[in-house]
């Protein structure tokens, strides 16, 4: 890896923890969810830091430029990510009927039985 | 001083009628209100039959928000003081009066601690509660010998910075917030029972994902948080 994209991973994981922490300060992040993207960012800084744990894995997975390696972790991670978010979505969205259901009936039993 | 028991039950059908009937019939000086977290089982229709005070509500939030809930009724209802206990029997009364002895010396949050004169047994989960123990004394300078304990009375200025925060949940990271913005802290010595019956809600992924929570929370996100004046 060169210096300077091992710089840009550093500048890229800094950015994304203060980005993080903004949206905490301002109450808009849940800080249960920021763990992942603090885990993510220590990530980033390692594998700049020690380019010798990429070049190990590259050399095992037989991958040629150690850079390869890196984007596919980070692609691996991000489409977990997406996954995991795809089932919280799914989750939040069957909850959201439920809730909305459970208010509907009452509401009409509330009417039906003032109407008695 | 009033106090308000908080009782948080998910999925307690076994329990939770055993709870609030020794509190209830033993202790009638202390309010309660159960808050049935949206459970699947038939926790909701016990706490009917049993014609207990109750919030129901109709989806599961989650430990925090269930909290909270009780929380905005107690502010809404102008209590002093809530008391976080756990509806599977492992919290006993005989202890509240101890803990709102020393909220009326002028604390704010009084812990029930298990360990206060007592070692700690060893095992996977002291490990835990230790390395918290040892953040919380790191960042704050303050000993909690039981800092995970979930017995926690907390005094009405704390009541309103918890009620709405999203990022303030019963937990030990919160309370190192609490006391890096001035909170008075002290610990009570309590007993806890075995839980009798029902499941725990940790299990080892969910305590790996709490402890990596708890601690990313005190050791680095909780440097960046805006601090509140208690004072104000």
């Amino acid at each position: 890896m060169s210096l300077a994209f091992r710089l840009l991973l550093i500048v890229g994981a800094f950015a994304a923890f203060y980005v993080m922490i903004r949206n905490i300060r301002k109450s808009r992040l849940q800080v249960g969810d920021s763990v992942f993207w603090t885990l993510f960012a220590i990530l980033l800084v390692l594998l700049a830091v020690i380019p010798e744990i990429a070049d190990f894995f590259g050399h095992i997975f037989g991958i040629l430029s150690t850079v390869n390696l890196v984007y596919l972790v980070i692609i691996t991670i991000l489409i977990y990510r997406v996954f995991s978010l795809t089932l919280r979505i799914s989750e939040m969205d069957g909850k959201l009927k439920e809730l909305a259901r459970k208010i509907a009936l009452e509401e009409a039993d509330k009417r039906n039985s003032e109407k008695h | 001083m009033r106090l308000l028991v908080i009782i948080p039950a998910y999925n307690e059908e076994e329990n939770i009628a055993r709870v609030v009937n020794d509190l209830r019939d033993h202790y009638p000086q202390y309010d309660y209100v159960v808050i049935n977290d949206g459970s699947r089982d038939h926790t909701l229709q016990v706490i009917k039959d049993h014609q207990f005070n109750y919030v129901d509500q109709p989806i599961n939030l989650g430990l925090s928000a269930t909290f909270q809930t009780g929380l905005q009724y107690a502010l809404n209802h102008g209590y002093d003081a809530v008391l976080q206990f756990d509806g599977d029997g492992q919290h006993q009364p005989q202890y509240i009066q101890s803990m709102m002895d020393k909220m009326e010396e002028g604390y704010d949050i009084v812990v029930g601690s298990r360990f206060v004169d007592k070692p700690k047994p060893h095992s996977l989960r002291m490990f835990g509660s230790n390395l918290i123990g040892m953040m919380t004394k790191i960042c704050t300078g303050q000993t909690i010998k039981d800092p995970t304990s979930g017995m926690r009375m907390l005094s009405k200025r704390i009541i309103e910075l918890l009620a709405k925060d999203i990022n303030l949940g019963p937990e030990p990271d919160t309370i190192v917030y609490l006391i890096r913005c001035g909170a008075k802290l002290t610990e009570v010595p309590v007993e806890v029972k075995e839980r009798i019956a029902g499941e725990s809600y940790l299990n080892i992924t969910r305590s790996i994902q709490y402890m990596l929570n708890v601690c990313l929370n005190i050791m680095l996100i909780g440097w960046f948080r805006e601090k509140v004046d208690l004072e104000k």
